[in-house]
C-alpha cells in the first residue's frame, strides 16, 4: 500500500496552507487569544485592586487622577494545543470506500495548519478502549514534517470505542480544539466523549467520514452483509427500492443525530465523504461551519 | 367456468420450473460491508404495517407465477357462466318457397329475418352470430361472426328461393356446430310444424294465410277449339274462387269459371278457349288474391307457333312417299321443283331443302337439307358420294345403330326395328361428325349432323323406292324423328317447376342465347353445344332469346312453384339435434383482456430477465 502521507501530500497542504493564510484569518479563530486576562502586552481592562493583587500592575496615573488603586489588566496570550483523535477502527479501514485515507489526510492537515498557527498538535489513535499516541507535541514544522510520517503506520483494525477511550485520557483544560475523526457508525457511546471535551473548555471539532457507498448505496438484490468489525452482526435482506429509501432515512437519522449532539454542546461538526478533495472540505465545508474564519 | 382449449393448461406446468430456478438461482449474495449499523438502523424506517413488505422477497416469483397463469388460461379460453354473458348462436333460415307467403304485406321470410335480427340486436355484447340458409341447398352465410351490424346486414340480403327446401344438410350441419360446442342456441326459423324438435328453439313464421293454387293446366284443340282443363286447390280454408283464362297477353279474359274449393282437395274446371287454337301464349289465373300469389296463375306457351318453315323438294322423280310422310308429321307448306327448274332459278327462303336422286352443285347455306339417293358429292355437304353398292339378292340388309349416345337414340326413338332391305344403296364416305342411324357393311345409309354452313342435315343414301322402308311402320316414325333432328324446338315443352332442368336447342348458326328471369336477371348461356341446360330457380316467366344470324328469335316457358310449397301448412318429421346441451357461454367481453395479458406477461418476463442480469452482476 502506498503511503498516504507523502512528498505530494504534504506540498498539496503546504500548498493549502498558503490558500488559507492569504484568504482567511487562520484556523480555530487565528491568534489564539485567551479569554482569560494574561501577561501578553496587549492592553483589555481596569478593574479596583484587591487585597493580594500583584502591586506591579498597579496604575499609578489612575490613581493619581482618581485616588483608587486600579490594576491595568493585559490580555492572556496562550499557546494552543491541538488534539486530533482518529478513530482506528475496522469500520474505517474495510472495504473500497478509503475513509482511512481520508481521516489521515484530514488529520495531516489539520495538523500542519496548527503547527504553522505556532500550535502544539497531538495525533492519538482510538483503537478499542484505549486511546494511543501518535505524535505528540508536535511545535514547528520540522517537527511537524519528522514526524507526520508516522501517520502512515496507523493501521485500522478492530473495534473503537470513543468515550470510554477518551474519558480516561488526557485532554487538556481549555488549551485548543480537540478533533475526533471517525465514521461514527457504532451503538457504541460517543457523546460522553464530547461533553467531556466541553467540560474541559476545549473546542471540539467532529468529522464524520463516510465513503460513497455508504452515503448513496446503489446495491439491490438479496444480500447478506456481515459486519467487518464483528462477522456476528449481519443483515440480510432483499434490498429493494423501500429498504434503499429506508437506509436513507436512517442515514440522515445517524448524521442529524451526531449533529444535533454536537450543535447542542457547541460542538463543531462536519460529514465528510472519502471522495470529497481537501479543498472542497477546508474551504467549504469548514468555512460554512466557521471552524475557519 | 369451462376451457375452449383445455390443452392450454399445460402451461401451467411452467410454474414448478419456475420455482426450481427460482430456489437454485435466487441466493442471498454475501458480502462483508464497513459496518453494518445503517443497515440495522433502516429496519425502523421501514412501513412495517405493509403486508407486501412479506412479500417482497418472492414479489418478482409471484409475478412470474401470475403470469404464466394468465397466459396459461388466456390460451385455455376459459369460458364464465355469469348472467348476461355472451352466446354462440346458430340460426337455420327456411329459404323454402312457401317462405314467399305474404300476410299484411310482409312475406314470411321477411317476418323471420326480423326475428333473428331482433334476437341479434338483443343478444350480449361478443356474442358469436352463425346463418344457415336452407334453400334447394344448404348454404353456411356467415359463420361465428361477432358483429351484430355485419350479421344483420347479411341477413338483410337474404332472399327466398322458390323450391323446396331439404333441412337434411342443415340438420347435419347444426349437429356439427353442437357436437363441438355444446352450448351453442340454435334457433329454427321456418315456417313448418315440427311433431318433434331437440336442442333448437323454433320460431314459427306463418300464420294462417289463405292460399290458392292452380295445377296440371292443360290445354286441349279439338275441331279448331280450344279448351283449357286444370285444378284448383285452396289451402287453409274451403272457398270459392274465379279461375279467368286470357290469350296472347290480353288483359281480358276469354272465359272464366266459378270453382268451389275444398280445403286440400283439388277441383276440376273445364274454360273454353274458343277460336283459338293457334294462340301464342295461355295464362290461366285465379282472379281473388291470397297470401302467395306465385301459384295463382299459369302461363302456357304454344311450340308449334314457333317452328313454322316451309319445304323445297327438288326431284325428277315421284316423291310421293317423302311428301306423304313430311305432311303427315305436320309440315304442310311444301313446294316442288324439278333439277332443271331449280338449276335455273335462285331458290331461297325456305326452311328445307329435300334433294331426292338429285345433288346440286351449290349447296343452300339459309335452310337445312336432306338428301335422300345423292348422285354426286356437292362441296360443304360434309360427306362424299364414293359409288353404288349393290348386295346380292335379297339385298342389303341395313343394320341399327346400337349406340346409347342421346342423338342415336333421339333418332330412333319410337322405331320398331325391324329389318329394312334395299337393293343398292349409294356408298357414303363422311369428313364432318355425322351421326349414323342405320347403316349396311360399315357404310352409312341413314345418318345426320351439321353441313358447311352449319345447317342441319340428312341423308338417306338410298332411293326409298328400291327399298322396303316406305311400306314399314318405321317410315313415318323415323321421319318425325329426322324432321325434329332438323327443326329442333328451342324448347320441348314450356311449363315446368322451380328447380327443373330446361333443355335448350341450340339451333344452326345461333349467336347467343339469353335466358332472362321472371325477377329480371339475365344470363347468357354456352351455345357451343347443340344443348345446353339451364336450371330454373324462381317462379314465373322465363324468357329465352335467341339469336340466329341476326336474328332475334324467344320462347317463353313457365315456372310453377313446387306443389309442396304451396302449402300454407307443412308438418315435419323432426328436426331433432342429439347430444347434451350445456349453459357454457361465450365470455365475449373478456376477450380482448387476451392481449392485455399478453402484454403484462412480457412485462413480467421483461422485469424477470432484468432482475436475473442485476443479481448476475452483483456476483
Amino acid at each position: 500500500m502506498s503511503l498516504v502521507i507523502n512528498e505530494e501530500f504534504l506540498q498539496q497542504i503546504e500548498l493549502l496552507q498558503i490558500l488559507i493564510k492569504n484568504n482567511v484569518a487562520g484556523l480555530f479563530g487565528g491568534n489564539h487569544k485567551s479569554k482569560t486576562f494574561g501577561s501578553s502586552c496587549e492592553f483589555s481592562d481596569y478593574r479596583e485592586y484587591v487585597a493580594g493583587d500583584d502591586i506591579t500592575k498597579i496604575d499609578w496615573n489612575a490613581f493619581a487622577r482618581f485616588d483608587k488603586l486600579y490594576l491595568k489588566l493585559f490580555l492572556d496570550e496562550r499557546q494552543m494545543h491541538t488534539r486530533i483523535y482518529i478513530d482506528a477502527s475496522r469500520s474505517m479501514g474495510y472495504g473500497k470506500g478509503k475513509k482511512d485515507e481520508q481521516a489521515l489526510k484530514l488529520a495531516a492537515a489539520l495538523a500542519y495548519l496548527s503547527v504553522c498557527e505556532m500550535d502544539k498538535v497531538s495525533i492519538y489513535v482510538i483503537r478499542d478502549r484505549q486511546v494511543e499516541e501518535v505524535v505528540t507535541n508536535m511545535l514547528g514544522k520540522e517537527s511537524y514534517l519528522n514526524s507526520i510520517g508516522k501517520l502512515n503506520e496507523i493501521t485500522f483494525d478492530g473495534d473503537s470505542y470513543i468515550s470510554e477511550a477518551i474519558l480516561p485520557s488526557t485532554v487538556g483544560y481549555g488549551d485548543g480544539t480537540s478533533v475526533i475523526i471517525s465514521d461514527f457508525l457504532t451503538d457504541n457511546n460517543y457523546e460522553d466523549a464530547i461533553d467531556h471535551l466541553a467540560g474541559k473548555k476545549r473546542d471540539i471539532l467532529c468529522i464524520q467520514v463516510l465513503s460513497k457507498e455508504e452515503l448513496n448505496p446503489k446495491i439491490r438484490g438479496k444480500m447478506h452483509f456481515f459486519d467487518s468489525e464483528n462477522t456476528s452482526r449481519f443483515y440480510r435482506k432483499n434490498i429493494n427500492r423501500e429498504i434503499a429509501q429506508a437506509y436513507k432515512k436512517a442515514l440522515e437519522y445517524a448524521t442529524g443525530r451526531i449533529g444535533d449532539y454536537c450543535a447542542a454542546r457547541g460542538a463543531d461538526y462536519m460529514l465528510v465523504s472519502s471522495e470529497d478533495a481537501l479543498n472542497d472540505i477546508f474551504f467549504n465545508k469548514l468555512t460554512v461551519k466557521g471552524v475557519i474564519k | 367456468m369451462s376451457f375452449l382449449y383445455p390443452l392450454g393448461l399445460l402451461g401451467l406446468i411452467a410454474i414448478p420450473v419456475l420455482i426450481i430456478i427460482y430456489i437454485i438461482k435466487n441466493k442471498y449474495t454475501e458480502q462483508v460491508i464497513s459496518a453494518t449499523y445503517l443497515w440495522t438502523l433502516s429496519e425502523k424506517f421501514l412501513k412495517r404495517k405493509n403486508p407486501i413488505n412479506r412479500l417482497t422477497g418472492i414479489i418478482s416469483l409471484i409475478l412470474q407465477m401470475l403470469a404464466v397463469i394468465f397466459i396459461s388460461f388466456a390460451i385455455a379460453h376459459p369460458v364464465f357462466v355469469l348472467p348476461g354473458a355472451a352466446n354462440d348462436f346458430l340460426f337455420i333460415i327456411d329459404g323454402s318457397g312457401s317462405m314467399n307467403i305474404a300476410s299484411n304485406g310482409k312475406t314470411r321470410f321477411d317476418a323471420g329475418k326480423d326475428e333473428i335480427v331482433s334476437l341479434i340486436k338483443d343478444s350480449a355484447d361478443g356474442s358469436t352470430y352463425t346463418l344457415i340458409f336452407a334453400a334447394e341447398e344448404t348454404e353456411v352465410i356467415y359463420e361465428n361472426l361477432d358483429d351484430k351490424e355485419r350479421a344483420v346486414n347479411f341477413l338483410k340480403e337474404l332472399s327466398p328461393s322458390f323450391l323446396a327446401s331439404g333441412f337434411t344438410d342443415a340438420i347435419s350441419a347444426a349437429q356439427n356446430y353442437f357436437n363441438e360446442n355444446s352450448g351453442v342456441k340454435t334457433v329454427l326459423v321456418t315456417d313448418k310444424d315440427y311433431e318433434n324438435y331437440e336442442n333448437v328453439t323454433l320460431i314459427k313464421v306463418s300464420a294462417g294465410e289463405q292460399n290458392y293454387a292452380l295445377s296440371e293446366v292443360t290445354p286441349s284443340l279439338s275441331g279448331g277449339k280450344l279448351s283449357v282443363s286444370g285444378t284448383a286447390y285452396s289451402y287453409e280454408s274451403d272457398a270459392t274462387v274465379t279461375v279467368e283464362l286470357f290469350v296472347n297477353g290480353s288483359d281480358s279474359a276469354v272465359a272464366s269459371q266459378q270453382v268451389e274449393l275444398k280445403k286440400l282437395e283439388g277441383s276440376q274446371f273445364t274454360l273454353d278457349g274458343g277460336d283459338n287454337a293457334d294462340y301464342r301464349s295461355l295464362r290461366v289465373a285465379i282472379k281473388e288474391g291470397d297470401g302467395l300469389s306465385l301459384d295463382n296463375e299459369v302461363v302456357l306457351h304454344n311450340i308449334k307457333t314457333d317452328n313454322s318453315y316451309k319445304t323445297l323438294i327438288i326431284s325428277e322423280n315421284q316423291t310421293f312417299f317423302i311428301k306423304t310422310a313430311l305432311k303427315a308429321v305436320g309440315n304442310t307448306q311444301i313446294d316442288e321443283v324439278t333439277p332443271e327448274k331449280y338449276e335455273l332459278a335462285d331458290y331461297s327462303g325456305y326452311g328445307l331443302y329435300v334433294y331426292d336422286g338429285y345433288s346440286p352443285v351449290i349447296m343452300p347455306s339459309d335452310g337445312a337439307v336432306w338428301f335422300i339417293n345423292p348422285t354426286v358429292s356437292t362441296e360443304k355437304s360434309g360427306f362424299s358420294v364414293q359409288g353404288v353398292v349393290e348386295p346380292e339378292a335379297p339385298g342389303a340388309v341395313f343394320v341399327y345403330n346400337p349406340s346409347s349416345a342421346t342423338r342415336v337414340k333421339n333418332l330412333l326413338r319410337g322405331v320398331v326395328k325391324d329389318d329394312i332391305t334395299a337393293f343398292k344403296y349409294v356408298k357414303c364416305g363422311l369428313y364432318r361428325n355425322f351421326t349414323t342411324a342405320l347403316s349396311h357393311g360399315g357404310n352409312p345409309v341413314v345418318f345426320a349432323g351439321t353441313n358447311g354452313y352449319g345447317n342441319r342435315e340428312m341423308v338417306f343414301a338410298f332411293d326409298i323406292s328400291d327399298s322396303d322402308l316406305a311400306m314399314s311402320v318405321n317410315f313415318t316414325t323415323l321421319v318425325y324423328n329426322l324432321l325434329s333432328y332438323t327443326f329442333p324446338s328451342i324448347v320441348d315443352e314450356t311449363v315446368y317447376y322451380c328447380g327443373d332442368t330446361v333443355l335448350v336447342n341450340v339451333l344452326a348458326n345461333c349467336n347467343s342465347i339469353k335466358a332472362e328471369a321472371p325477377s329480371g336477371k339475365t344470363e347468357y348461356l354456352d351455345v357451343s353445344n347443340e344443348i345446353c341446360e339451364y336450371t330454373l330457380k324462381e317462379a314465373g316467366v322465363y324468357t329465352f332469346t335467341l339469336i340466329i344470324s341476326n336474328v332475334s328469335r324467344t320462347v317463353n316457358v313457365f315456372s310453377q312453384l313446387p306443389e309442396a310449397e304451396r302449402f300454407t301448412t307443412v308438418s315435419e318429421q323432426s328436426f331433432v339435434i342429439s347430444g347434451e346441451a350445456s349453459e357454457q357461454k361465450r365470455d365475449g367481453k373478456y376477450e380482448d383482456l387476451l392481449i392485455l395479458f399478453i402484454i403484462l406477461a412480457v412485462i413480467f418476463i421483461a422485469d424477470w430477465m432484468v432482475y436475473c442480469y442485476e443479481q448476475y452482476q452483483l456476483r
